[in-house]
């Protein structure tokens, strides 16, 4: 009997397997499972900026938002993750609706950088509105699948990140399909493409957005279940969610789907190498050095064309 | 080179009263508002300094954290491992956050990502410093780097407790303002100002885009550092959390939001403002309800950037002239 360590985001589990555990590929499934939920998280945000050009530097926090939600509702009704999730989608997607239309529309006409400052604002607002409700200290929400473990030859799979892994393609492509083939997809890409020449041929502009952000926020909603089952949270990490959220869209070239998530993987391959291979504090460089690395020879990122 | 208006501020009786003014404030005041105060001079000096690349020439650096953190944790460490003074250790920090700075500034031109590139890229490196930051035992690691006591030995980098400090910061803070008047006042300010104001306009007519980002990033990031240094020497306990988090650097993007993004005086105000503030909430509340006065400071930015998206500066200036009409 052998026992290896799987290490995720800096805090070791012990795997206790008949099987030998391969390092290599162990870490590969893993940063491929978690790359996907960031390639999700990603596709919110490139879908809001893609439509109104607005970096949300808050969207970590609104992930925090959601996860203490799901915290809340397991703590008073004893809800799984994954069902509690029914409500946080309507929840975060109405806040989106209301911090767009109050926060962050009337700042349209205004000097357009100052939406940085705004959401930078709302980030404080957000986190430490959760400390003053939750504490400080790292909470965890349990899972009836949390602790159930998937083999598969040399590799041991946990079941959240193999759930988190196909809802979030499965999402993926859902908003691809929608993007591509409903009238509400036409009239996103239409605004994407020419806001002016969208409102000339009467889409409503204003209403696209709104709905966007709040589509990005339920997205939110969803990939803060998937992320959440064994992961401890704090209010203070919501800054490190959106840093890696940008690395992935930044990558991705901002707005194309496919190279979102593909960028999403690239970064969860490297921060589960930076984590197995380096060590636990400095191996989270990896993700940003590969980063960096990349878009100094490749300025426009992982994507094929520009947008 | 540099033009009238910076002599005229100068010049002015209004600017070296108040100086002298605020420099007699250890006479009077006992040390628990001395602390305050000094706390806000660091953070006005910080504001005022990041002004320079975020307010002049609308690159809106997040990276800010780096730079305090090498004058910081570099200085003290250099100091506590191998002894080096901290007057050394203060040159070799700002010379080589100036140099991060460059390379930033050289890196984000490569992105073509337009403005919003900045930011996400600052981003990025000063989250990359806070791991650096942690996972590197010669800068202390998560545990931080203690000081040694403070004597009162200028020679030693050591000011003398509270009063020395707030007559430093002090001093830095006023310098560091006045280094904002003069690069409004000089071509360098006009070039920033078109790149702040359309980049794309401002390669048209031959302004160095590259080159006059990075110099302003790298003054910058030297003062940042200077400030660093010397804000660590008054905590005299090297916390990385607090000195090479990006926290820091969101508070002083805010802070300099609020009084007045681009203004040589505005930075100062939104800090004078919001810091003792948060100071006094922190320690009356901050046991109670932790994270309250972080929580004012999201309020606050969000209703000013709503209300008067240029900041208090120039809405203080309009009633001002309101009020004095013959004067204008």
């Amino acid at each position: 009997m052998s026992c290896a360590t799987i290490r995720e985001r800096g805090k070791p589990i012990w795997v206790c397997e008949e099987t030998e555990v391969n390092e290599l590929w162990q870490a590969l499934a893993q940063g491929v499972l978690i790359g996907s939920t960031y390639g999700l998280l990603a596709l919110g945000m490139g879908l809001v900026y893609g439509v109104s050009g607005i970096v949300n530097f808050a969207h970590g926090d609104f992930i925090s938002l959601a996860m203490f939600i799901s915290l809340a509702l397991f703590s008073a009704f004893a809800l799984d993750p994954y069902v509690s999730v029914l409500i946080t989608i309507p929840v975060m997607a109405a806040l989106g609706a209301l911090v767009y239309r109050f926060l962050l529309r009337p700042m349209a006409g205004h000097q357009f950088l100052m939406i940085v400052q705004l959401t930078l604002g709302l980030s404080l607002l957000l986190q430490n509105g959760i400390m003053m409700v939750f504490g400080g200290q790292p909470a965890r929400t349990p899972s009836i699948v949390e602790s159930k473990l998937i083999i598969l030859g040399d590799v041991v799979l946990r079941m959240p990140h193999v759930i988190a892994f196909v809802v979030a393609f499965a999402m993926a492509i859902g908003l691809y399909v929608m993007l591509r083939s409903t009238d509400f997809g036409r009239s996103i890409r239409a605004v994407h493409q020419n806001a002016r020449a969208a409102a000339l041929m009467g889409v409503d502009v204003g209403r696209v957005q709104v709905v966007t952000f709040a589509i990005g926020l339920g997205i939110l909603a969803v990939a803060a279940a998937l992320l959440l089952p064994g992961t401890p949270i704090q209010p203070t990490q919501g800054l490190q969610y959106t840093v890696i959220t940008l690395l992935v869209v930044v990558l991705g070239g901002m707005t194309n789907f496919v190279s979102i998530m593909i960028s999403g993987l690239v970064i969860g391959i490297a921060e589960a190498f930076g984590t197995v291979y380096v060590s636990d504090t400095l191996g989270r460089l990896v993700p940003y050095a590969i980063f960096v690395l990349i878009m100094l020879f490749r300025p426009q990122g992982l994507t094929w064309r520009t947008s | 080179m540099i033009g009238q208006g910076f002599y005229k501020t100068l010049a002015s009786p209004w600017l070296w009263g108040a100086l002298l003014l605020t420099a007699a404030l250890p006479l009077m005041l006992n040390s628990y508002y001395l602390h305050i105060l000094t706390i806000a001079l660091v953070y006005v000096a910080l504001a005022s300094a990041w002004n320079i690349v975020g307010g002049m020439a609308g690159q809106i650096s997040l990276a800010h954290s780096l730079f305090i953190g090498t004058g910081a944790m570099l200085s003290t460490a250099l100091l506590v491992k191998l002894g080096i003074n901290m007057w050394a250790g203060l040159v070799i920090s700002a010379a080589i956050a100036g140099l991060l700075g460059a390379i930033i500034a050289w890196i984000d031109f490569r992105f073509q990502l337009g403005h919003l590139s900045f930011v996400l890229i600052t981003l990025a490196f000063a989250e990359m410093a806070a791991i650096v930051v942690e996972g590197w035992e010669f800068l202390g690691g998560a545990s931080g780097l203690l000081l040694p006591r403070d004597t009162g030995d200028v020679w030693a980098f050591q000011f003398g407790g509270v009063r020395g400090a707030f007559w430093v910061m002090l001093g830095l803070a006023a310098t560091i303002a006045l280094i904002n008047v003069a690069i409004l006042n000089s071509p360098l300010g006009y070039y920033l100002r078109t790149i702040r104001d359309n980049e794309k306009a401002a390669q048209a007519i031959g302004v160095d885009v590259l080159r006059h980002k990075m110099i302003a990033m790298t003054i910058s990031a030297v003062l940042t550092s200077i400030v660093g240094t010397c804000y660590v020497r008054y905590l005299t306990f090297a916390d990385p959390y607090l000195l090479a988090s990006p926290l820091i650097t969101i508070e002083i993007v805010l802070f300099a939001t609020v009084g007045g993004l681009g203004r040589a005086f505005g930075p100062a105000l939104g800090a004078l403002l919001l810091v003792p503030l948060g100071e006094v909430l922190r320690g009356q509340l901050g046991g109670a309800v932790p994270g309250l006065h972080y929580f004012i400071y999201g309020v606050v930015v969000i209703v000013v950037i709503l209300v008067t998206p240029r900041g208090l500066l120039p809405l203080f200036e309009k009633l001002v002239r309101r009020r004095r009409p013959a004067a204008s």
